[in-house]
């Protein structure tokens, strides 16, 4: 028997790794969300239900998908959350939780610690509250946040901490990394990609930092600097989104990516597997050009 | 060769990519990342683990059905039944 943190060996095309935005519905309407536009009635009526989503999840499953994230929107903001996070850690799933932490309470850490995720990841927009909330657009927003990232550690729960780098809050992101570094056992990483908004704006786009302005934020920090230029150094990889990877939106559309949205197959109407074997390689991406061309320059990955 | 053994309802096995792997649900932080692979035999044993049938059925079962010494798979089985052991996916039946 071998303890390993990944297969060994993986056909060319296996459904190893899935993103899941359960909901596009979020209690915070951060300013540079790309799918804040969506959280609306009419929107949220066309979401899957719990029923669909568990089907879908037994293809999913069934299909052999191991490792699986959460995410919305705010996925705890469904009521049938722990229904549909039962269903995924009961059937063997390795599941991240993205979750914005200020609905995390006692008893759902506590619920999150009887059957622990493989990762809960969590924004922290800013150190300072005014920021913080200013970002969230929702006062008290930080202290919540600051709360559930401290009963997820007393729980010992695996839990790593990330900022999206932006015009708003370039003056705190080394000082969010230093808050947690004096942090046992809890992880950080830093992006800086914006996204435009589901519904096509641009708008998130304009409190993004020039290519110029990171390398100052991030040749602050040393540590951060080395990475991206150890990344920057290797040859570009073709991405493997459609090949190991794949994408499914509130609605049911599986897509090849969460950035990339361009075509999707239903899977209300179609199965995981038919859509995933047959469907995505046919959806177009910039990323899988011709394997001698470099992938378009990316300083820190999406977070 | 009489010991029975239960499998531990805090871990799942699947198959994925070929693979059989072992699961476990109440992970600690330490193991938070981590999954166990079986190899062929591995994966046999843990099917045939029911709570009822003794070592020495499972064995005889394997021996049926795998090109393999008896005293091989007796030394392999009795590693791997330490592994899961250590790792608490298994427990005697009688614990």
């Amino acid at each position: 028997m071998q303890r390993l943190t990944r297969l060994p060996v993986l056909p060319s095309r296996h459904p190893l790794h899935g993103q899941w935005e359960l909901t596009c519905r979020c209690n915070l309407r951060c300013v540079m969300c790309y799918t804040d536009c969506f959280n609306r009635p009419e929107h949220i009526r066309n979401e899957l239900t719990t029923h669909e989503i568990l089907r879908i999840m037994d293809e999913v499953i069934e299909v052999g998908c191991l490792e699986l994230c959460l995410t919305g929107g705010e996925p705890l903001i469904r009521p049938d959350f722990f229904t549909i996070y039962e269903h995924a850690i009961s059937n063997g799933l390795l599941v991240t939780l993205f979750t914005n932490g200020t609905m995390i309470t006692e008893t759902i850490a506590d619920q999150l610690a009887s059957r622990p995720p493989k990762r809960i990841e969590i924004s922290v927009h800013g150190a300072t509250a005014s920021t913080f909330d200013r970002i969230t657009q929702q006062d008290g927003s930080h202290r919540r946040v600051q709360e559930a990232i401290a009963m997820l550690m007393d729980r010992r729960l695996p839990l790593t901490l990330k900022t999206t780098a932006m015009t708003i809050n370039k003056g705190e992101v080394l000082l969010v990394k230093r808050a947690v570094q004096s942090m046992p056992r809890v992880g950080y990483k830093v992006g800086d990609e914006m996204r435009p908004a589901l519904n096509g704006s641009v708008g998130p786009l304009a409190l993004g930092l020039t290519p110029d302005e990171c390398a100052t934020l991030f040749q602050q920090d040393q540590e951060i600097w080395n990475e991206l230029c150890t990344r920057e150094s290797k040859p570009a990889a073709l991405c493997s989104s459609g090949e190991h990877r794949f994408h499914i939106d509130a609605y049911g559309m599986l897509q090849l990516c969460s950035g990339n949205r361009q075509e999707g197959y239903d899977l209300r109407t179609g199965s995981f597997r038919n859509g995933f074997y047959n469907h995505l390689p046919t959806f177009p991406c910039q990323w899988k050009v011709a394997s001698d061309s470099a992938a378009p320059s990316q300083v820190v990955p999406h977070v | 060769m009489e010991a029975v053994y239960t499998k531990s309802p805090d871990f799942v096995q699947r198959d994925v990519a070929g693979e059989c792997i072992l699961i476990p649900l109440k992970r600690t932080l330490t193991e938070s990342n981590c999954i166990y692979v079986l190899n062929e035999t591995g994966a046999a044993f843990w099917r045939q683990l029911d709570g009822h049938r003794t070592m020495k059925t499972i064995v005889s079962s394997l021996l049926d059905h795998y090109a393999v010494q008896a005293e091989q798979l007796e030394k392999d089985l009795a590693t791997l039944i330490d592994d899961l052991v250590s790792i608490h996916a298994i427990t005697t039946a009688d614990a």
